[in-house]
């Protein structure tokens, strides 16, 4: 028990000291410099002081009572002096803090640094790129990543047989009841755009669509392959959409994310859900297109695929394309993260590293 | 696709760069790999002819040549194969640079105890070839000792192209041809067939009959008889190997040089060698079985289309040839097929046999039903022309699959609209009749596609046409019109971003790891049998570096990162993915799909520093954390229960109900799970539903701080170990009343102050109202209450009670 405690019992218990008790309390805690607690000890345990008004009151107390009363006397003159001692020591110890805070400390000592986490690098990449669309208007949507045949080829223009599917190795889904329907029918999907047939389906243009997601092809692992990727697609549905606002909108795109000196350029490609079809280049930021080794000399990077989603597609979903025209583009984030990073190898996405991943 | 621009020189004039020239390829859909200049710097290569070939005395895979080089004949050692005497190769002289192989000159070598003066070339040391399984050999009409540059182009420039699977046409020299010329408004000229039939007989006697004609539009046959078989000329044999082929014999080759040149697969059969002379296509019986010319056995299925005999297949249609039916040097008649088949058959049976083919890859793309008779002709033509061979009269032809033109219609205006250009109809006409497209004009364009473009049929594909052509980079740039309201993230979306921003903010690292998952992971997990997360969705055809399910839990990707980091000597981990799993479900079409936050720590909580001493992280880092996160989201209405997993340490396990539904667990791993995945040290794992935390996230509420002071209370009691915190923590605000503002432990003590099996916990209680300044009697009031309350409902003991203006600092 400290003493301030014991003097506030003190206080209950002798009736007599209460007010000299509940006084000396007050003088103590209103001390603030060693000037004060001298005055202080002075007012009360000195030759003229309380302590001594209470001894005289005890020597005229009826004889039984004195013992007692002196002995509370005593304590009474020992919690106090404690309680002296201790302030000063309190006000010592500030004006030391004082001095010391005028004193210099070495500062470069390391700062404590709260711990600080991150943002994976394909996350943030994502976020740079769904952002640049919001900014045009665009809303964001998911899909299921284990997706029907149906939206991830068929629908998009893909028929079974078709040709196209040689060239991305589909990961399909075993069925519990092989015998029930087609059992390839559920698939890992192979790209985001099955998205797009979902929203068409679900609503009605105009429609203004990014959609992030992760995509599943049975490629080779290597330096530039993984059995899961990162894609965004997007689409845009309306009344008179045109290729050159395609051409347009990618050229807004890549100067928001590259820089704003980069120039595009669309190259004629295959795609079965759109057509024209188009692979997109932007001019290489590290050589400003003049060529150099990372876009292996051709002063160009291709970051992504595009095109006029094809009228096929609408009739899946009920447009007339005579209607509404769209166009679709989507890009491989990793691509792009390693482009704008100088990453070489998309495997370090996965390994997690957490040196990889305090890097960016 | 590899154009040997030399080649490419037989049906147009070029006179751009070839570089120029890949860069109009690459903008009009043609995509450029490579451009690739071979046999530049070579020198000190001749004709040499083999004049004797001995064993190598002290290897068995070597031989030992003499060889002639014009003037002389050098002994030479040499590994090829195909080494025979009297054969013509290229022959490298010491001094010779061969750019291929070598940056110095070839020197006189002593190879195993034998001197060699010299080597001999395979295609790909010569720079002209990628073939490397023998020594080239040449025509018999070449000068023994001439200079390698005299008898083959040696230099060239091939560029190799990507062609896409709409573009068969495209798989060809003339189809090269008509886009430079189309691009170029150049001529173009098909190559000139002229052949001189013979009135032989043989070809009556030949029966075709196309027993499947849906898989096999057109079927068109020639006979050349009496050939003799040798290598190739040169020229041909050059050309071939700049196109990536091996050259075989003069008349195999001719078959692969009419396939690069015009894009129809051919196949030679020895007619000899047909039982019956009679050509059946047909669908394989089941148990039917064919030796390609690759030397594998094909078990033939219904589904197969082959080349029949009178018995036994002959070939698999439009793949590969059998080995029965084979052209061989002692080949004199042969039966050249040039067929058209149907892509799908083509593409499922070439699929089955992992099989793929020059011809394949063409057939199942959709070849020109109208050019197999050109091609014929071409390949007789050439046949004759390099192994003396005579042409039969006339051709079979059958052709089930004859359809009539393809006619489409194109609205100038429709074009420019979607396209977001100007381009009159003058030009749109002249670019498609530069594609060999035929127009009739009127208001629209009523446009016959020529048969190789199997790939237009619509409006659409026209205007792709005119488009790429045109130039993609002549179309002007312009942005969408319309206005949109909708625009930004969903609720959703905002929710999930908060989430992770809330947890990077506590100084985690956000983490991404493949959605795949082994089915040992279960087992390590200890998962029992028919526990939730053991309802796995199962991949039909895993990688083996995936594993071969869908992931039910974040678990055993972040325990994989552990690893990884843990072997890099990254020991201390606080990391998290927020991502989905993957749970079979019966009835339902489609895997049940959820997103979930996994949490882990391991390791040290701090990072060292001179100031501060560290410690590990425990189940409160944890907790803390993951109460962050509800209070980020404004969810009051949470609780955590002990609770028992398979995977969690007995008693040291929590699951987290949000609005009274189960959203996750957190908790310490058993060791033996840690183990498992070859893991040091403790690990924390927190798994939550996003959606749940989604449903459940609220709005802030401003509520009045209070003007008046309040009043600060400590309060230590005693209380029996087994006795929760939480318990004791419901008891004060269940008394507390309105006043209790806030109530927070302060201290938690075991040991000799206190007797055994107790434990003493302090608690700050921090009392406001809202009205008026606080008097001691009220808050003694609410105390007493709270402490007799302690007292009756967990048999506590205060042990103190201190009282201070509200914000003062706390006396220990
Ligand atoms: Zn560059």
């Amino acid at each position: 028990m400290g003493e301030l405690e014991r003097l506030r019992e003190l206080s209950r218990e002798n009736k007599s000291l209460k007010s000299v008790i509940e006084k000396s309390i007050s003088i103590i805690q209103g001390c603030s410099s060693l000037e004060d607690t001298r005055d202080a000890r002075i007012r009360i345990l000195g030759r003229k002081g309380m302590i001594t008004a209470v001894f005289e009151g005890i020597s005229k107390m009826p004889e039984d009572e004195r013992p007692a009363a002196g002995r509370a006397g005593n304590e009474f003159r020992t919690l106090v002096t404690a309680l002296l001692e201790e302030k000063e020591k309190e006000i010592e110890a500030s004006i030391h803090m004082e001095s010391r805070e005028l004193e210099g400390i070495d500062i470069t000592l390391p700062g404590r640094c709260p711990p600080l986490g991150k943002k994976h690098i394909l996350s943030k990449v994502i976020d740079d790129v769904v952002e640049i669309f919001i900014s045009l208007g665009y809303s964001v949507e998911t899909g299921p990543e284990v997706e029907l045949d149906y939206y991830n080829f068929e629908a998009l223009n893909t028929p079974a047989y078709h040709p196209a599917r040689s060239l991305q190795d589909t990961f399909y889904v075993k069925r519990s009841d092989p015998e029930r329907e087609e059992p390839d029918d559920i698939l890992l999907r192979t790209h985001t755009s099955p998205v797009q047939i979902r929203v068409m389906e679900s609503r009605k243009p105009p429609l203004y669509v990014i959609s992030p997601g992760k995509a599943y092809r049975k490629d080779e692992i290597d330096a530039t392959h993984t059995a899961m990727f990162f894609q965004v697609e997007g689409f845009a549905v309306d009344r008179g959409i045109t290729m050159a606002q395609l051409k347009g909108t990618l050229e807004v795109f890549a100067r928001k994310l590259f820089g704003s000196k980069r120039t595009v350029r669309l190259r004629p490609h295959f795609f079965p859900f759109t057509e024209p079809s188009a692979e997109v280049d932007v001019s290489c930021f590290a050589c400003d297109g003049a060529g150099c080794s990372i876009c292996k000399h051709s002063g160009w990077l291709e970051i992504l695929g595009c095109g006029m989603i094809d009228p096929n597609v609408f009739s899946h979903v009920g447009y007339d394309p005579e209607e509404f025209s769209g166009f679709a583009f989507g890009m491989g984030i990793e691509r792009i993260a390693m482009m704008k990073y100088g990453i070489e190898d998309m495997r370090y996405f996965y390994d997690d590293n957490i040196k990889f991943l305090s890097r960016f | 696709m590899k154009v040997s621009l030399e080649w490419l020189s037989e049906y147009l004039k070029l006179e751009v760069e070839p570089e120029e020239l890949a860069c109009m390829l690459d903008l009009s859909g043609t995509a450029v790999d490579r451009i690739i200049r071979i046999g530049t710097g070579l020198s000190g290569v001749v004709v040499g002819r083999v004049v004797e070939v001995q064993p190598h005395p002290n290897a068995d895979s070597l031989s030992v040549a003499h060889v002639e080089d014009g003037s002389n004949v050098r002994e030479v050692v040499c590994g090829a194969p195909n080494l025979v005497s009297g054969m013509r190769t290229a022959f490298a002289l010491p001094g010779a640079r061969l750019p291929a192989i070598s940056t110095s000159e070839l020197k006189r070598a002593n190879i195993r105890g034998v001197a060699s003066d010299g080597m001999l070339l395979s295609a790909a040391e010569l720079g002209i070839g990628e073939d490397t399984s023998g020594i080239i050999e040449l025509g018999q009409d070449v000068l023994v000792g001439a200079d390698i540059h005299d008898v083959l182009p040696v230099e060239d420039v091939v560029l190799d192209l990507e062609i896409t699977p709409n573009r068969p046409d495209c798989m060809s020299m003339i189809g090269i041809a008509r886009e430079i010329s189309a691009l170029l408004n150049l001529e173009f000229n098909y190559p000139e067939i002229e052949i001189i039939e013979d009135e032989s007989t043989y070809l009556d006697s030949v029966k075709v009959k196309v027993g499947a004609p849906g898989d096999c539009q057109r079927y068109t046959a020639r006979l050349v008889s009496d050939v003799k078989i040798s290598p190739s000329p040169s020229w041909m044999q050059r050309r071939l190997m700049a196109a990536g082929f091996r050259a075989i014999n003069n008349v195999v080759d001719v078959t692969n040089y009419v396939l690069v040149e015009l894009g129809q697969p051919l196949h030679a059969f020895d007619l000899e060698r047909i039982e019956g002379k009679t050509i059946i296509v047909r669908h394989a019986e089941r148990g039917e079985v064919i030796r390609t010319l690759d030397g594998e056995d094909r078990q033939l299925d219904e589904k197969s289309l082959v080349i029949a005999d009178s018995s036994n297949p002959v070939a698999i249609a439009g793949i590969m040839g059998g080995e029965n039916s084979e052209v061989t040097e002692q080949t004199k008649n042969v039966l050249i097929e040039s067929a058209c088949f149907e892509p799908t058959s083509i593409y499922l049976t070439s699929k089955r046999f992992g099989l793929r083919s020059e011809s394949s890859s063409r057939f199942e793309r959709g070849t020109d039903p109208i050019g197999t008779s050109r091609a014929a002709r071409r390949a007789a033509q050439l046949i004759s022309q390099i192994s003396g061979g005579r042409i039969a009269l006339g051709e079979i032809d059958i052709f089930p699959g004859k359809k009539e033109s393809i006619f489409v219609e194109l609205r100038p205006w429709r074009l420019n609209e979607l396209l977001g250009v100007e381009i009159s109809k003058t030009e749109i006409t002249n670019i498609l009749e530069r594609l060999e497209f035929k127009i009739s004009s009127g208001e629209t364009l009523n446009v016959e596609v020529p048969s190789f473009r199997r790939d237009i049929e619509r409006e659409i594909d026209l205007v792709e046409e005119v488009a790429r052509i045109f130039g993609y980079n002549k179309i002007p740039s312009d942005l969408p019109k319309g206005g949109r309201y909708e625009a930004g993230l969903s609720k959703t979306g905002k929710i999930e971003r908060e989430i992770s921003n809330i947890l990077i903010a506590q100084g985690l690292f956000e983490c991404i790891s493949p959605s795949f998952m082994q089915n040992l992971d279960l087992t390590r997990l200890r998962l029992p049998e028919g526990h939730a997360l053991t309802k796995v969705v199962t991949l039909l055809n895993p990688l083996s570096e995936t594993g071969e399910c869908m992931r039910t839990s974040l678990m055993p990707g972040l325990l994989k990162i552990v690893r990884h980091n843990q072997n890099r000597g990254n020991k201390d981990l606080a990391i998290f993915e927020t991502g989905r799993v993957f749970f079979s479900a019966e009835g339902n079409k489609l895997p049940i799909e959820m997103d979930c936050i996994g949490i882990l720590l391991s390791g040290m909580a701090s990072s060292q520093h001179w100031s501060v001493s560290q410690r590990e992280f425990d189940f409160f880092d944890l907790k803390g954390i993951v109460e962050n996160i509800l209070h980020t989201l404004f969810i009051g209405n949470y609780s955590l229960k002990k609770v028992e997993r398979p995977f969690l340490k007995s008693g040291r396990g929590s699951m987290l109900q949000v609005e009274g539904k189960d959203a996750g667990f957190l908790g310490e791993l058993k060791s033996e799970v840690v183990e498992a995945y070859d893991i040091k040290g403790h690990v924390y794992v927190a798994e939550i539903s996003t959606d749940c935390l989604i449903q459940a996230a609220g709005e802030p509420e401003h509520r009045e701080i209070g003007r008046f002071p309040g009043v600060k209370v400590d309060i230590s009691i005693i209380v029996d170990d087994g006795v929760e915190c939480e318990r004791v923590e419901n008891i004060i605000r269940a008394n507390g009343g309105e006043l209790l503002e806030s109530v927070s432990l302060f201290d938690l003590y075991k040991g000799t102050q206190i007797p055994d099996g107790m434990k003493s916990l302090a608690f700050s209680l921090e009392f406001r109202s809202f009205e008026r300044t606080l008097s001691d009697e009220d808050v003694n009031e609410r105390v007493d209450s709270i402490v007799s309350a302690l007292e009756r409902d967990v048999g506590a003991v205060l042990r103190k009670k201190d009282e201070g203006p509200s914000g003062s600092v706390r006396q220990n």
